[in-house]
């Protein structure tokens, strides 16, 4: 019943985006990690990191400190996190912890990358 | 007025092997699905059994299978009461787990540790937790009422 966690990388102009599915929990710490590696690595000129949770089914207290951690970096970075797709439930923990005071939140990843990214020339 | 007895639902035990909280909110959630807990409030419940469980595995158990976590599952009126019992006795956090209030400026800055959520967590998703230590039984008691509760206002 429970599914690990898996993460794809898609570097746009600008933005990255990391859909992430499964479980983010404390084993989810190398795959996103080695997503936002990807994400920055892969698109230098990265300014904001979508994660995108639509096709996450759990998220724990674990998990909150690796996105925690990521937003940390990004910061460092100069970089901007958003986040889509997560349930009313988590969108609840994201305000508790006031992740959302640090992350912006869409509701889909369409409605993140249509206002994040330049409309094709 | 007429008393009603509690009426216990479930009574469990889950190995004390990490991942096996994710059982505990399944069974948990089974278990009253017939009290009328609307689906936000079943939400906050089921989040606050898994941190409550995951503590008990790894903080109060040490993640040794062979020591089981007991869950019991009781309906007190219209209260729903899930007691999850380790045998950590009075425990201490762990290195990185601060026991002082998550402060999430600290976090991103590096002055607090990016964990320690998980009391955190369940202290906000019910109406009540309490913690009782017997020795080296050491027992959370989460709370939540089926009619909802003036803690929902905040968020």
């Amino acid at each position: 019943m429970t599914s690990a966690c898996e993460a794809t990388t898609r570097v746009l102009p600008g933005t990255a985006v990391i859909e992430l599915s499964g479980e983010v929990d404390g084993a989810a710490a190398t795959v996103l990690t080695a997503a936002y590696e990807r994400a920055v690595t892969e698109g230098p000129d990265t300014s904001t990191v979508v994660l995108d949770f639509a096709a996450v089914d759990y998220i724990n207290s674990t998990g909150i400190a690796l996105i925690v951690s990521v937003l940390a970096r990004a910061r460092a970075e100069r970089r901007k996190v958003v986040a889509s797709g997560l349930s009313p439930h988590y969108r609840e923990i994201f305000d508790i912890t006031r992740l959302s005071d640090f992350i912006e939140l869409f509701p889909d990843l369409d409605r993140a990358v249509s206002q994040l990214t330049p409309p094709a020339a | 007025m007429t008393q009603v007895a509690p009426r216990r639902l479930d009574t469990f035990t889950l190995a004390s092997e990490p991942g096996n909280e994710r059982l505990a909110l399944a069974r948990v959630a089974g278990a009253v699905k017939d009290l009328g807990l609307d689906g936000r409030r079943l939400e906050r419940l089921k989040t606050a059994v898994a941190e409550a469980t995951m503590n008990a595995i790894e903080h109060g158990n040490r993640n040794h299978p062979e020591i089981p976590v007991e869950i019991e599952v009781t309906q007190d009126g219209d209260r729903i009461v899930v007691a999850i019992s380790d045998q950590g006795g009075q425990q201490c956090p762990e290195p990185g787990d601060s026991p002082e209030e998550p402060d999430l400026d600290r976090k991103l800055d590096g002055g607090q540790s990016p964990r320690g959520w998980g009391l955190f967590l369940i202290r906000n998703m019910v109406d009540a937790m309490e913690v009782t230590t017997d020795g080296q039984r050491h027992t959370i008691w989460l709370t939540m009422r089926t009619g909802g509760a003036a803690h929902d206002e905040r968020v």
